[in-house]
Order: structure tokens, then C-alpha cells, then sequence
């Protein structure tokens, strides 16, 4: 499964979908509160100016009721009127006598119009006309009047300089505070989601647990209402689960109690029969010894069985002990009267002891052995040797060897080579033993492969690598 | 052959097994005195010497382990249990419960005529011999007769307790191994089940330990085996 990027963990998605509401949210805020500043800001300073240029229209147009003949006077009444206009605001009045002439005060010129205006003004009369624009980066306002006859136009430009330092002073302000809303909300939003995740480790571990075999795992989550549903369902979960199981294997031990009546029954017959063969025909002294050797057969597929139902179930508990694994081998190989089967000791190897299930791992062994016997011709070796903490031991035949794409397979149920034959495992009974063999050496914490003869020879080499399991503590003596 | 007249008890629920298994064991060559119930198989135990029972632990009515435990009230009689895995906690409780070994079921008639021989053996090989009278602490063993003092008392073992006190005693302060107390006391070969020594050994010190929990005679000897503390 594909983990992703780290932001498609719940907790940063939850951070940031915070972060961003928290900053859309204030964003707007800022943003509404900014223009309606603004607005409130520029009329302010408009209808300030606009009762003081509303005198300063009436004073322009009472001069230019009476205005002298001489063009030099005209001038001087010019002068003089634009002296004497009151613009306490700081604003600089421009007269235009007509539309190509233009007086101003402070400087002015008709230069500082913005270009619309003077064309705006022809087509009113006696109306104010206010405009805002920006000349050389200074926010201005200008207020304009066209007084009528002769195309006499009087302007006052209002320098909006501090009501802009105001409003940039404000649009800082507010950006910051954005930032700061999109952070906390961020903040908040992690933590919130920290919290609300904060119980996911612990069901993740429980539900590793459960995984790894313990149902008695619970999880407790009473100071929360919901949490409490959510551990509730779970526990719920785990019991039946827990029912399941239990229901199976009670099923497997059933199954077993059942096959095992008849075959003891069959198993005693037999035995009777057999003891008695002499005084049977030829034919049915045949008849008894494939009955004997199948019968044989049978139980041991049945006991195979059972036994991995149960390693499936986990209903198998080992029974470690701690022996020297030289001795062991020798007795797995005199036990079952192995004939052409060596055990090879390495040097020292006397002193190499394990801890295990014995009867397993005989098991396991034996296997193994039969399998070497039954594929590979003539002589078995055993040997083994200890790799640091592990042990590996090796079971080695003549035969044809395994091919790569097998390897895995063949410890699989039924997974034989040449498995083509159909029903040959079961008729033989052996296509459960290195399906077992695998999972004792596994519950064993161990592995087991198969490769090639690594002394160049033709054959397969079994190898089950174990843990020596030295510090694992044995139960001596139950419950004293 | 020496199993002549020699008197088996089975306990067991199904008919068919019941009498293929005695069938068998005739065959061997034992007498075989059948019982289909746990409360059969007192009655006939108080009614009949019996030298050998075999109980399936899996029985209607009064279960295996009951039978073993009331058998044991007042008998040292052998007894074999019969269970039906090698792995469960049966084992031990029937070992618990008073039983000297056991099987597990299916198995070979032949296998359960070993292991009769084997404790018969260990029962019958308590006739005048070689060996002597060993004391040790206010432990009194005499092998010859079958006796355990304690401090002038003689303590009531199971033949198989006995043996393997006498085991344990024959070198005193020596570690025997399981595999070794398996093969001598039971007969069995290397894969014997080492529980089998365990729960006997426990046994063994609630009987002759003043304190089973600190034991002063039967020792462990950690992951060696057990020795007999002179």
C-alpha cells in the first residue's frame, strides 16, 4: 500500500483545512474593514474640503462678476484672489479663466490635472466634480467647478497623502493580523486534530496485538463519549473474533476426536489381523499388509492435518526445552532407522545446545530426511553448524534438486514437485511435510529454504536456520 | 509369557474401540477386564484385582481423570491414560490426576503392550537383589522391599514414584537427565516426554518433602535434570 506524501496524513490536512478557513476568514474581515475605513476616511476629508471650496467657489465668482478691462489688471486680480483664498486643509487652488489659461497657487499647473477632468468639466455647469487619482506616487483629490460663462473653470487639488499613510499604516495591520489568524488557526487546527488522533496509536498497537494472537487485548476510552462508542464497537469486534476462533477450534478438536475413534478402532483390528496373517491365504495376507501400510499412511496424513488446522488456528503451544542438538540428530536418525542417512558433527559441535520443541523438531527433521530419501537417490547428509546467535542445519541429497521457480512453492500444502501427477501428495502423504516442516520451524522463529548442493554436486540442500534461543527462559517445572 | 494372568482394566466409552482394543490385547496375550463408564470401572476395580488400568480421559458420566484420582485413594496400582493430543493440558492434569504414563489415541496395541511390559517391569523389579539399603537425610530407602522411611515411617508411593526415587537414589548427588530418568524409569528412548518426569518429580516431594516448594532431597538442577540432595 502506498503511504503518499505527508500531506496526505489526516493530521496535516486537518492543519492546514484550519489554517486556510482561519485565513480566508479573517482575510475577508480585513478586507471588508479596509474599504469601509477607506471609504469613511476619503469622504471625511471630501466633505471637509467641500464646504471650503464651496466658499472659495462663491468668493471666485463674485471676482469674476467685476472683472477689469486691463489685461494687466486682469492679472493682478488673478494674483490677488488666489492670495486670498482660505485653504486651511493644505489644498492648492488652480483658476482657470478659460480653458487654455490656468493660475495657479503653490506651484500648480494645469499639469497636475488628472486628463479627463478638464474634458469632464465643459459638460457641467456649477457642479462640483470630485475626482481621486495619483500623480508622481502621491495619492491626490482633485475638486473642480465649471462656473459657467466664458469657460471659467476653478480647481483645488487635496494632497490624500496622510489619509494614505493612515490606510497603509491599516493594510499592514490587517495583513498581519491575517497572517497571525492563518497561523493560530493552524495551530489550533493541529492541535485539535492531535487531539482528536491522539487515541489512533493506541488502536493501532491493540490492533497489532490482536494480529499477533493476544485477544485478550482491550482498549478503555470512558472519559470520552465518543470514544467510548468507538472502543466499545471495537472490543465488541475483538470478542467475536475471539468467539470465531475459538468456534474453529473447538470445530478442529471435534474433527479430531472424530477421526480418532475409527482409527483406533481400525488401528487395533488391524493389528490383530496382522498378528494372525500366517494362518490367512497368500491373498489376504497381501490384503492386511496394504491395509496395515495405508492405514499407517492415513493416520499420519490425519495427525498432519490436524496439527496445521491447529498451527493455523494458533492453537499450538511448543513445548521448549533446552538439549544438545548432536545427541538430538543421532536419535532422529537411530529412532526412525534411518538407513544411508550421515550426521555430519562439526568440530566442537558437541557443545551446541538449543532450545525447542524436541518432539517438533523431530518431526521436523524426519521430513525432511524422508523427503531427501524419497527424491534424492541414495546417501542423506546432515550437518550443522552455528552462525552467530542461529543455528543452520542442513539436510542433503543426490537427487535431481529442486528447480529455482519451485523453491517456494514446494513448502506449500500439497506443493510438490511435479505436482502435474494430480493426487500423488495425498496418495503419498507427503505433500504435507515440508508444509509443516515450514510452519514449526517458523513458530520456531526460525526459516527454511531449499538451494542448490554447495559442494558442486548434483542434489537439494535443505537448510532450517533456527534461533539457538539461548536466553530464552524455560519452563523447568510447571507451576510448582 | 510372562503377561499370563496378568489383568487389564480398559476403561472406555465406545464399544467399537473397547473391543477392538481388547481384542488385541488378547492377542498379546493379557487378560482384559472391560468397562464402558467411569462408574463401572470402580466398581470393578474394587471387585477384581487388576494390575494394570487403562482409562480414556474422555468418558461420560464420572470423566478419566475422576476415575484416576478415586483409583489412587487407596491404590498404587498402574494406570495408563489415554488422551487424544500429546500437546494439551490433559497430559499433565491425567499425570496430576495420579496416571503413570499415557498414550494418545489412535495407538498401537503393540505400543500399549510395550509400555505395560515396561511398568511391570518396574514394579516387579523390586524381588531380592543386589541392591542396598540407602539412607539419606531421615529418607530410609530399601529397594528390596519396596519401602520408604521417613524418620520411621513408611511413605506411601506409586510404584513408579518409587522407582524413580530409587533411580535418583542409586547416586546420590549426581544430576540425572530427563532423557536418562525417561529411559530408566519408563523405558522410553530419547523422545520420551520430559512432563513426564516433571510431574512425577512434584509428586514425589509432596510426599517426601517437608516443604515441596523448597525441596530438601529432590533438587532441579537447572536445565540439567534432577538429583537426589545426600
Amino acid at each position: 500500500m502506498e503511504r503518499g506524501g505527508w500531506w496526505r496524513s489526516l493530521l496535516a490536512r486537518v492543519t492546514i483545512a484550519y489554517a486556510v478557513g482561519s485565513l480566508l476568514l479573517t482575510t475577508t474581515v480585513a478586507f471588508a474593514t479596509f474599504e469601509l475605513t477607506q471609504s469613511r476616511l476619503l469622504s471625511d476629508a471630501q466633505s471637509q474640503h467641500l464646504e471650503q471650496f464651496k466658499n472659495n467657489v462663491t468668493d471666485v465668482r463674485l471676482r469674476f462678476q467685476a472683472l477689469p478691462e486691463d489685461p494687466e489688471d486682469i492679472e493682478l486680480v488673478y494674483g490677488d484672489l488666489l492670495a486670498q483664498l482660505s485653504t486651511p486643509n493644505g489644498s492648492q487652488p488652480l483658476l482657470s479663466p478659460s480653458p487654455e489659461q490656468f493660475r495657479g497657487r503653490g506651484g500648480v499647473s494645469e499639469d497636475d490635472l488628472p486628463t479627463n477632468i478638464r474634458a469632464r468639466i465643459q459638460l457641467t455647469d456649477l457642479e462640483v466634480l470630485q475626482q481621486r487619482y495619483t500623480r508622481n506616487g502621491e495619492p491626490r483629490y482633485v475638486l473642480a467647478v465649471n462656473l459657467g460663462d466664458q469657460g471659467v473653470a476653478y480647481y483645488e487639488f487635496v494632497s490624500l497623502a496622510d489619509v494614505d499613510a493612515t490606510l497603509q499604516s491599516l493594510r499592514l495591520i490587517l495583513v498581519g493580523v491575517a497572517v497571525g489568524a492563518g497561523l493560530l488557526g493552524a495551530l489550533l487546527g493541529w492541535y485539535a486534530a492531535r487531539s482528536a488522533l491522539a487515541p489512533l496509536p493506541r488502536i493501532s498497537n491493540a490492533a497489532l496485538a490482536i494480529a499477533e494472537g493476544d485477544l485478550d487485548t482491550k482498549i478503555e476510552f470512558q472519559a470520552d463519549r465518543d470514544l467510548a462508542t468507538l472502543s466499545e464497537a471495537f472490543n465488541y469486534m475483538v470478542e467475536a473474533v475471539r468467539e470465531r476462533i475459538e468456534r474453529e477450534q473447538r470445530f478442529t478438536s471435534d474433527v479430531s476426536h472424530e477421526l480418532r475413534s475409527p482409527l483406533m478402532t481400525l488401528t487395533a483390528s488391524v493389528e490383530v489381523l496382522e498378528r494372525r496373517s500366517e494362518s490367512l491365504p497368500d491373498v489376504a495376507q497381501q490384503a492386511v499388509e496394504l491395509l496395515s501400510q495405508d492405514l499407517e499412511r492415513f493416520q499420519r496424513l490425519v495427525e498432519d492435518l490436524l496439527e496445521i488446522s491447529r498451527l493455523e488456528a494458533g492453537a499450538v503451544q511448543l513445548q521448549l526445552s533446552r538439549f544438545r542438538l548432536a545427541e538430538f540428530l543421532d536419535n532422529v536418525v537411530r529412532g526412525e532407522r534411518h538407513q544411508n542417512v550421515v550426521v555430519h558433527h562439526p568440530p566442537r559441535g558437541d557443545t551446541i545446545s538449543i532450545t525447542a520443541d524436541k518432539r517438533r523438531l523431530a518431526q521436523v527433521m524426519t521430513n525432511l530426511i524422508q523427503n531427501a530419501k524419497k527424491y534424492g537417490d541414495g546417501d542423506v547428509e546432515v550437518s550443522f553448524e552455528a552462525v552467530g546467535e542461529d543455528i543452520h542445519i542442513a539436510v542433503e541429497d543426490s537427487g535431481p534438486g529442486v528447480p529455482f521457480e519451485q523453491r517456494e512453492r514446494i513448502f506449500e500444502r500439497f506443493g510438490r514437485i511435479g505436482s502435474s501427477a494430480g493426487n500423488r501428495a495425498i496418495e503419498t502423504g507427503f505433500g504435507l511435510g515440508l508444509s509443516l516442516v515450514a510452519e514449526h520451524v517458523r513458530i520456531h522463529g526460525g526459516t527454511v529454504r531449499v538451494t542448490d548442493r554447495i559442494d558442486g554436486q548434483h542434489g537439494a540442500r535443505f537448510v532450517v536456520q533456527l534461533p539457538l534461543g539461548e536466553h530464552v527462559d524455560v519452563v523447568e517445572e510447571m507451576a510448582e | 509369557m510372562h503377561c499370563v494372568g496378568t489383568k487389564i482394566l480398559t476403561v472406555e466409552d465406545d464399544e467399537r474401540i473397547r473391543l477392538a482394543v481388547t481384542l488385541a490385547l488378547e492377542e498379546e496375550g493379557w487378560e482384559v477386564v472391560e468397562a464402558e463408564t467411569g462408574e463401572r470401572a470402580l466398581d470393578t476395580f474394587n471387585a477384581t484385582p487388576t494390575d494394570v488400568v487403562l482409562i480414556d480421559i474422555m468418558l461420560p458420566g464420572i470423566d478419566g481423570f475422576e476415575v484416576c484420582r478415586s483409583i489412587r485413594r487407596n491404590s498404587d496400582v498402574p494406570i495408563i491414560m489415554v488422551t487424544a493430543r500429546a500437546d494439551t493440558h490433559d497430559v499433565v492434569a491425567g499425570l496430576e490426576a495420579g496416571a503413570d504414563d499415557y498414550l494418545t489415541k489412535p495407538f498401537a496395541p503393540k505400543e500399549l503392550s510395550a509400555r505395560i511390559r515396561a511398568m511391570l517391569r518396574r514394579t516387579r523389579a523390586n524381588e531380592p537383589g543386589d541392591l542396598e539399603r540407602i539412607k539419606v537425610g531421615e529418607l530410609e530407602i530399601s529397594p528390596d522391599e519396596g519401602l520408604v522411611l521417613k524418620d520411621g515411617e513408611e511413605l506411601h508411593l506409586t510404584k513408579t514414584e518409587f522407582k524413580l526415587l530409587v533411580e535418583l537414589a542409586s547416586q546420590p548427588g549426581k544430576v540425572f537427565s530427563r532423557e536418562v530418568l525417561l529411559e530408566r524409569v519408563w523405558g522410553y528412548d530419547y523422545f520420551g516426554d520430559g512432563r513426564l518426569v516433571d510431574v512425577h518429580v512434584r509428586r514425589l516431594r509432596t510426599k517426601v518433602e517437608a516443604d515441596p516448594a523448597s525441596p530438601r532431597y529432590v533438587v532441579t538442577s537447572r536445565g540439567l535434570g534432577y538429583k537426589l540432595q545426600p
